[in-house]
């Protein structure tokens, strides 16, 4: 071996280590490629359904809410949700100026029973609660196994079949709105009946509301409702402060609603 | 060519790399993860299909039951879909025929579920103390069973 040519010429182990940096990166750059997005372009979820052309939202007049529960027994018998468990549920609070009490008998399920609180109430009402979708969820950013994710048309769903029910996710949710379901273990939650929405139908909750609380909304449709009241009222989220983003707007919404 | 066997073997050894990194990747990955996200995006028609609707909406129940559909509309009740006192179409209705009897609630607890006088409800609402409702209106009983439908029709309340 020539004695000066040792400075430029790479050692075995550093020519080693670089290829493989080398084929790493150019694994990585070709694997998120032209390739992928022909894949991607291909399978298009539903027939007859494109999910660029919608992004839904939720908005719920709490002034008109009569607690009679038939939104959460609908989403139970359109979900099979177990019985103790809730993917949307009703709370009555009962507010005074000494005091504020909170209740949701079985979620709501069967209706409200009259109530007696420890002081004089001067306001009452009913605040139906369901997963708000959130933009910036917190749920999704902690499942280690990518099994929660939010689609483009604005729902956040669990793939049953990634989930491995550590329950990360439903510590994550401020909202409370997952749990893990006692028969599969794994993390479920609202999903805006999203069989339903994606052929046309409104949700359960939705469908069964008897005086218009709950009204379900396409914010990529012109003349919608939902989209109107959205861009011109005055809507509020829940825990605005943590930045989630929820896709869920309330009307009338009082100062005591967490 | 001394020294063309070590860039062979250096080769060789990236291959055999990345051949064992693709194909454990291709056992372990699900095809349709990462195409629009880091998840697996097969789920997203998985959770289209995971189920039929259930609840059809009122033009479905007045498909067949177009009589206590058109006194619903002109009534009281007009913003009241079918199917948050009956249940789901599905319960009734499979592949567009009658399956199984509609399990119908009579009892006065349907109506208490709306009606009865709670802390919470707008004041507008109609809603009565069932006791002292049955008082007013003269009727000897308790309250229990059927006792509001002896009055009422559900379809087109009177108040």
């Amino acid at each position: 071996m020539d004695d000066t040519t040792p400075s430029t010429t790479p050692s075995r182990r550093a020519f080693l280590g670089g290829a493989l940096r080398l084929a790493g990166g150019a694994w990585v750059l070709f694997s998120g490629g032209p390739l992928a997005d022909a894949l991607a372009t291909a399978g298009a979820p539903g027939e007859g359904y494109d999910w660029t052309e919608h992004r839904y939202a939720y908005l719920i007049d709490t002034e008109k809410c009569i607690g009679c529960g038939s939104c959460a027994r609908a989403c139970a018998a359109e979900n099979d949700v177990p019985d103790g468990f809730f993917r949307t549920w009703i709370e009555r609070y009962v507010v005074g100026v000494e005091g504020s009490h909170v209740d949701s008998p079985n979620g709501g399920k069967d209706g409200f029973p009259p109530v007696q609180v420890g002081f004089e109430p001067t306001k009452a009402f009913f605040v139906p609660k369901l997963c708000n979708h959130c933009k910036e969820t917190p749920c999704i950013q902690v499942c280690p196994v990518g099994a929660s994710y939010r689609t483009k048309d604005g729902m956040v769903l669990v793939d049953g079949e990634r989930c491995i029910g550590c329950a990360y996710c439903v510590q994550a949710c401020p909202y409370g709105s997952r749990f893990l379901d006692p028969v599969t273990h794994t993390a479920e939650k609202c999903t805006w009946c999203y069989h339903r929405v994606t052929k046309g139908l409104r949700p359960a909750c939705v469908e069964v509301c008897p005086t218009g609380t709950r009204m379900f909304g396409d914010m990529k449709r012109d003349g919608d409702p939902v989209r109107h009241a959205i861009e011109h009222d005055r809507v509020a989220i829940l825990q605005g402060h943590l930045l989630t983003e929820p896709q869920c707007f309330y009307l009338h919404l009082d100062k005591e609603v967490r | 060519m001394e020294h063309a066997r070590h860039v062979f073997r250096a080769v060789l050894v990236l291959v055999v790399v990345v051949a064992a990194v693709s194909i454990g990747r291709g056992f372990l990955v699900p095809p349709s993860y990462g195409l629009h996200g880091p998840y697996r995006y097969d789920n997203v028609q998985e959770q289209m299909d995971v189920r039929a609707p259930r609840h059809g909406g009122v033009a479905a129940c007045a498909a067949c039951h177009a009589a206590q559909a058109d006194k619903r509309t002109a009534g009281g009740h007009r913003t009241v879909s079918c199917e948050a006192c009956h249940g789901p179409l599905a319960r009734h209705v499979a592949e567009g025929k009658r399956s199984a009897a509609m399990p119908v609630d009579r009892s006065y607890l349907l109506c208490a579920r709306c009606h009865r006088k709670v802390l919470g409800r707008p004041e507008g609402f109609p809603q009565v103390v069932l006791e002292r409702h049955l008082q007013d209106q003269q009727v000897a009983g308790p309250v229990e069973g059927k006792v509001c439908l002896d009055c009422h029709d559900p379809h087109s309340p009177k108040p």
